[in-house]
């Protein structure tokens, strides 16, 4: 099938391309140079076109998602509405089940989503949900930061060991990349403690963070995996983290990135991510305030690490994560429904309900401190739009992040009318930044930058050659002045005129009109099979001594994968 | 207990298949296979064994319809699955209730057809461990894998459990007497305490029994809590415990390095029903204050579990999900099989991988007697007997392969290791046929002529 | 004032739902609205005059001015007044589940039994039960730790177990007896029963204040003996007599107030010494090691 997308304004920040009216071809899934007469033509006459949404950083499939729609009925309770003839009935608001997740990205225009953590023992699950989601295309990343081997592999400083590890880990897995989630401190709960500071270590395991982070760096780069590691660093959520956020990836800086053709997509050699989690200073929430000027100072001088904000939106919503020793401290700090759980010799993970309040002083400063990152960080293809979905919003709430960050009135109003606490004025420098970003910056911080941090080529872009994913929003930028109509750019941002993903048209007018089933991303590392087989028999051992389940029941067989897309490295 | 001479005559060894009974789901065993029959099972206790390797005698191998004259007689594939579909479709309350020993495959299907026509999905739940579930709901989830309890625990505690004899391997492979990775001397390292009314076999292996009366969990539980608080207790003797043994216990409970706490049925049915383990669970989170501690259900079916985790992932809510308006809907007392049935609301019953005959309360059967039933099930049962459609499936795990999750939430790909009865179907297939037929038969009750948002989600 | 008259012709096996029948939405209702409107059962729909005569007099200009008035057994009609915000709803027989669950206003009269349920999440108005109810009265939704916030629940008879669960406001008031666990998880409100309670009032409470003028069959350790009170004023309001009271559910550090009556409940006072009756001895097997 062949279409035109007709007079659109195009942004398409990968081939620097600013609001250009020009027409978009595609023909059977594939964005093409030309197509025939006979090709169909869809009327965009001065409206925005841009690739389809790519999530940097976002929770939605997988055994944690599942243990909180478990266990917060209410939650689902919010979002549920009835079935029509296209979607099945919908459900949830901070934790959406499977297909309302692929239904709302798709509206909003999204096309591709990485599921951020999917601890290895539990990969079936992630992947089973996973080609439960709609209309969206899924790449998991694989939890590494706590993983006894790793760590054991790291302390010997064996690289290439750690190499052939990740290789295998991610074929049994088939997860997309490297997540290191809170190193060495998921370990230490599995005791109730935590890790403090970047040069701690977890009990009974003689390796610092540090030490863990660099050597998987080291490996990440060695295997030229098309994403580079994903951070969460060291005391997320705790006053006065600046310091171990900053020396993380500081520590980096000697990483060279590597030279093949798989990892040419991206520039930086590390990704961290929810930043505004990592940019707090003071020393407790009495005195804490915003680290954000001084991160946002070492990013602009820093070309190889990049970074997503995970912005407050001041909703209900739920926080789950892999960093369980934070979220008991939450639990101790709210007292609200806390769930904890733990994964055998991987990694563990919290989750517990929290509200972020616009009167709430700690929920005013973690907004100021998101929207300074944004807005102090200079290059946008080196930070982008999330909330950690559901951390600190539900993903729904990208087109109310956009409309702030498009309009200084109104983030000037919302702090001047005192809607939200005062300490978002006096502890940030939120209104004193008259910085807007444009539909450019906004398509590089949601799309072009995120896809290419993620080492995808054919996504992100509107280039000839690659998916045919794309959206159309219902504002005419010529004719149109954000800065002075943010609710207006909030509307169309939730409810694009057209989602269009592999040449097939998910949404027209907001109202979904198709489905389809999603694709699951993996990478495979070809020529390691020597060193794989190696590794795999020098763990062996302990595998079959301290894991629950057989090798053979442990991999993810081919049954679960959903229309996999294989990413190859040589 | 006779000695049985080891089974020697087989063709071949199917190893790593998953055992189909109990929540334990121990994937170390090996069939040993001959003529297309599961003639032996090496690793497995006597229950997942037995179970495993049925003779054909109660094995349902052909459909049956319930004639006029109230006797079950024997048909065809297709006048079965047409009864069963016609049955259905022409429903107005149907409950499709079950599927805890099924795989999520097969899950899959019924949500589909029940999504379709608007019925209520439900499982075991509803009568073992919903009352756990709505605990989580209410206060929380502290768990971790199995594989943490073998590496790390060295206190375990069985609560209204008999794990001995409901989860016999539980003990041996996942939580007493491993060799863990910080627990290299197994039994040995660690504190077993059972708590139960009763002196069962659990609590004849532990090293201390605490026997509270009968429906005095949650006064016992509440003053745990308050010691763990500091409090000095009032009450000489708290719901048949003697204080000192209170006060000694906590001390322990909070001296342990890595505490799990395993609950059964004697918690979840007992007076106060899910608040037993509401506060059990509160009972672990404040112990977390000063060790680390966790607590795990103790699953009966092998995938009962993975019928909560299926349903939530898809649909939002664990168990009982009614769609009769068009949109999912979950309550207690409202939308759980036992109290639909005992309000003799519904018309049409779809049992599938389980058996209300032989669980359910009486008032509940009686029910059951009035309306069409259909039995889609691998054995005869007491449900059999109350089925007017019987359709012979196949046993998951041994026959046909499909997804289970463990009672910490593991998935487990069961694998198949013989080929079924030449007349029995999957599961799966089933489903399919009967959610094919429907749709044929009825046009799709309850659908929105457009999409509209719910406000409280804007 | 519009008057709406529902008599029922029949009671229907499987229930009815009356979740788009309140005030709210039916105030511009004429009697023809009323004939064409099928009500939604199990998965279908049928006509509403299927089930009840309909008589409406009368006009209404919000839904203030509305009163819908039930007459005969409406035990398997759910979802009565759910919802509602204003106006007036009789029931002059039973009522099913969610009677008045999430009103925000208005008045409710059941003069038969309700099911459970009655009253969720209330968060202003009134509900008046004479008859019995079953659990969960003024109770959250499931998961939801914020639960009725406003208004008030008066039971005649008796109620279920976990009445008030997850209490964050209103009055719950019951005449009757009371099973166990009333205000389990509540955070603000009162709670009063007239009757005798089974077990364990309060479990887990953080605040609010339960009052039990019945005998207590038992309390849970949570609780501390604080003092005798007589006449004590809790939320503005006197109530009379002697009372023990206790602060709890010190299991979580809770500071709500329990008051029991103080002849009823001589046994709950620390003072007071027998041999606890309930104690059952386990003899030698009590202790296995």
């Amino acid at each position: 099938m062949e279409y035109i997308l007709k007079n659109g304004i195009v942004y398409d920040p990968a081939n620097e391309v600013n609001g250009e009216k020009k027409d978009v071809y595609f023909k059977d899934g594939k964005i093409v140079e030309d197509v025939s007469s006979a090709a169909k033509v869809i009327d965009v006459t001065d409206k925005i076109v841009m690739p389809a949404g790519v999530d940097t950083h976002a929770h939605i499939a997988g055994p944690k998602l599942v243990l909180g729609r478990l266990y917060r009925p209410e939650d689902s309770r919010r979002g549920v509405t009835q079935k029509t003839k296209v979607e099945r009935g919908e459900s949830g608001f901070s934790i959406p089940s499977c297909p309302t997740t692929g239904y709302r990205y798709s509206r909003m225009g999204y096309g591709t989503v990485c599921e951020a953590a999917m601890p290895p023992l539990e990969a079936k699950h992630t992947h089973e949900e996973i080609g439960i989601i709609p209309n969206i295309d899924v790449n998991p990343l694989t939890l590494f930061g706590n993983n006894w081997i790793v760590m054991e592999l790291a302390k010997e400083g064996d690289i290439d060991g750690l190499a052939a590890f990740i290789s295998a880990w991610l074929k049994i897995t088939k997860g997309y990349g490297v997540k290191i989630v809170n190193p060495c401190g998921s370990e230490a709960w599995g005791w109730g403690m935590n890790v403090h500071g970047y040069n701690d270590s977890a009990p009974y395991f003689d390796v610092s963070s540090k030490e863990v982070v660099r050597a998987l760096a080291k490996a990440n780069e060695k295997l030229g995996l098309p994403h580079s590691i994903h951070i969460h660093p060291n005391d997320l959520g705790h006053p006065g983290n600046t310091p171990t956020t900053l020396e993380t990836l500081d520590s980096l800086k000697d990483i060279v990135k590597s030279t093949k053709k798989s990892a040419s997509v991206r520039d930086q050699t590390v990704h961290c991510c929810h930043m505004h989690f990592h940019s707090y200073s003071g020393t407790n929430w009495r005195n804490a305030g915003s680290g954000a000027p001084e991160v946002a100072k070492f990013m602009n001088h820093c070309k190889y690490a990049t970074g997503d904000v995970g912005q407050v939106t001041f909703d209900e919503t739920t926080t789950m994560t892999a960093d369980a020793p934070m979220e008991y401290d939450l639990y101790r700090l709210s007292g609200l429904k806390w769930v904890n759980a733990d994964i055998e010799c991987e990694t563990a993970a919290g989750i517990i309900p929290c509200i972020y309040s616009k009167k709430a002083p700690v929920s005013a400063l973690q907004w100021g401190i998101g929207m300074e990152l944004f807005l102090l960080i200079d290059n946008p293809w080196q930070i982008n739009l999330t909330t950690d979905h559901p951390n600190a919003g539900p993903f729904t709430r990208y087109p109310r992040i956009i409309s702030w960050l498009m309009s200084a009135p109104k983030r000037n109003q919302m702090i001047e009318s005192h809607e939200i606490h005062k300490w978002a004025e006096k502890r940030t420098m939120v209104a004193s930044i008259d910085r807007e970003y444009d539909f450019y910056d906004i398509a590089t911080i949601t799309r072009a930058a995120n896809a290419k941090i993620h080492g995808f080529h054919d996504r992100g872009n509107l280039s000839v050659g690659s998916n045919a994913d794309i959206a159309v929003y219902d504002i005419n930028p010529n004719d149109f002045d954000p800065s002075k109509n943010p609710d207006a750019v909030e509307r169309a941002f939730s409810r694009a005129k057209y989602t269009i993903k592999d040449g097939q048209i998910m949404v027209k007018d907001g109202e979904i009109v198709s489905t389809k089933p999603s694709h699951v991303i993996w990478s495979n590392v070809k020529g390691m099979e020597e060193q794989e087989k190696d590794i795999i028999d020098k763990v062996m051992p302990f595998f079959k001594q301290y894991y629950s389940v057989k090798w053979e029941n442990y991999k993810v067989h081919d049954h679960f994968l959903s229309n996999p897309i294989r990413v190859d490295v040589e | 207990m006779s000695y049985e001479p080891p089974i020697t005559d087989y063709d071949e060894i199917v190893e790593n298949c998953t055992c189909a009974f109990c929540g334990c789901n121990c994937d170390d065993l090996d069939y040993l296979v001959k003529d297309g029959h599961v003639v032996a099972v090496r690793h497995a206790c006597r229950l997942g064994a037995s179970k495993i390797m049925e003779d054909l005698d109660q094995r349902l191998v052909v459909p049956m319809i319930r004639g006029d004259d109230g006797e079950l007689e024997e048909v065809d594939w297709d006048t079965a699955l047409d009864k069963a579909a016609e049955y259905i479709a022409n429903s107005v309350r149907p409950v499709f209730y079950g599927w805890s020993e099924t795989s999520t495959e097969c899950m899959k299907e019924g949500l589909d057809l029940g999504q379709y026509i608007g019925a209520v999905l439900d499982n075991q739940a509803t009568i073992c461990h919903g009352p756990s579930l709505q605990a989580v709901q209410n206060a929380g989830y502290p768990i971790q894998t199995l594989g943490e309890v073998k590496n790390r625990a060295d206190m375990i505690v069985y609560s209204g459990s008999n794990a001995m004899n409901s989860h016999p391997r539980h003990m041996a492979r996942y939580s007493v007497f491993p060799r863990g990775y910080f627990r290299q001397r197994g039994r040995f390292d660690r504190t077993v305490v059972t708590m139960d009314p009763k002196f069962s076999d659990t609590a004849k292996m532990s090293d201390k029994w605490i026997g509270f009366e009968q429906n005095g969990d949650y006064g016992f539980y509440n003053a745990i809590r308050a010691v763990i608080k500091g409090k000095k207790l009032t009450q000489e003797v708290i719901s048949g415990i003697p204080r000192e043994d209170i006060y000694e216990l906590v001390d322990e409970m909070k001296h342990a390095e890595f505490g799990v706490l395993f609950f059964g049925l004697g918690l979840t049915h007992t007076l106060s029903k899910q608040r037993n383990i509401d506060i059990a669970i509160k009972m672990v989170m404040d112990l977390n204050k000063e060790s680390k501690w966790g607590l795990t259900p103790m699953r009966g079916h092998f995938n009962v579990n993975g019928f909560n985790i299926f349903m939530a992932f898809e649909t939002g809510f664990a168990f009982g999900v009614d769609f009769c308006r068009g949109y999912a809907r979950y309550m207690l007392g409202e939308t759980n099989t036992i109290d639909l049935l005992v309000r003799k609301e519904p018309d049409v019953f779809l049992v599938i991988a389980a058996d209300p005959g032989a669980h359910f309360p009486n008032g509940a059967n009686q029910h059951l007697a009035h309306i069409p039933v259909i039995q889609i099930d691998i054995h005869w049962g007491p449900s059999t007997e109350l089925a007017d459609v019987v359709l012979p499936g196949s046993f998951i795990g041994v026959e046909c392969a499909g997804t289970s999750y463990r009672m910490d939430g593991v998935p487990i790909y069961m694998k198949k290791a013989i080929d079924k009865p030449e007349t029995c179907r999957d599961d799966e297939w089933i489903v399919r046929e009967i959610k094919e037929r429907v749709m044929k038969l009825r046009e799709e009750p309850n659908v929105a002529p457009k999409y509209i948002p719910n406000p409280a989600a804007e | 004032m519009k008057t709406i008259t529902f008599d029922v012709k029949k009671r229907n096996q499987i229930a009815l739902e009356f979740d788009e029948i309140i005030p709210d939405t039916i105030y511009t209702w004429e009697a023809e609205d009323f004939d064409k409107y099928a009500v939604p059962v199990g998965n279908s729909r049928f006509p509403l005059t299927d089930f009840f005569d309909i008589t409406v007099e009368g006009t209404a200009d919000s839904p203030a001015d509305v009163k819908m008035v039930f007459n005969g057994d409406c035990g398997r009609v759910k979802y009565i007044g759910n919802k509602m915000s204003a106006g007036e709803i009789i029931v002059n027989g039973d009522a099913d589940l969610h009677a008045g669950a999430e009103m925000s206003g208005g008045k409710m009269t059941v003069m038969g039994n309700v099911e459970a349920h009655a009253g969720r999440e209330m968060s202003g108005g009134e509900l008046e039960i004479y008859g019995n109810t079953k659990e969960f009265t003024g109770a959250s939704y499931i998961g939801e730790w914020r639960g009725m916030t406003g208004g008030k629940i008066t039971v005649h008879g008796n109620v279920g177990k976990q009445c008030g669960e997850c209490l964050t406001g209103g009055h719950i008031h019951v005449l009757g007896d009371c099973d166990i666990l009333a205000g389990i998880h509540m955070t603000k409100g009162v709670i009063e029963i007239d009757g005798n309670v089974n077990r364990w009032p309060g479990g887990q409470m953080k605040n609010g204040n339960i009052i039990i003028h019945g005998k207590l069959g038992r309390l849970l350790e949570g609780f501390v003996e604080e003092d005798i009170v007589t006449d004590p004023q809790i939320d503005g309001e006197i109530y009379k007599g002697r009372y023990i009271s206790f602060k709890g559910d010190i299991a979580l550090n809770g500071k709500g107030h329990l008051y029991l009556d103080a002849e009823k409940n001589r046994d709950k006072l620390s003072a007071w010494k027998e041999t606890d009756d309930e104690y059952i001895s386990l003899g030698e097997n009590r202790k296995y090691r």
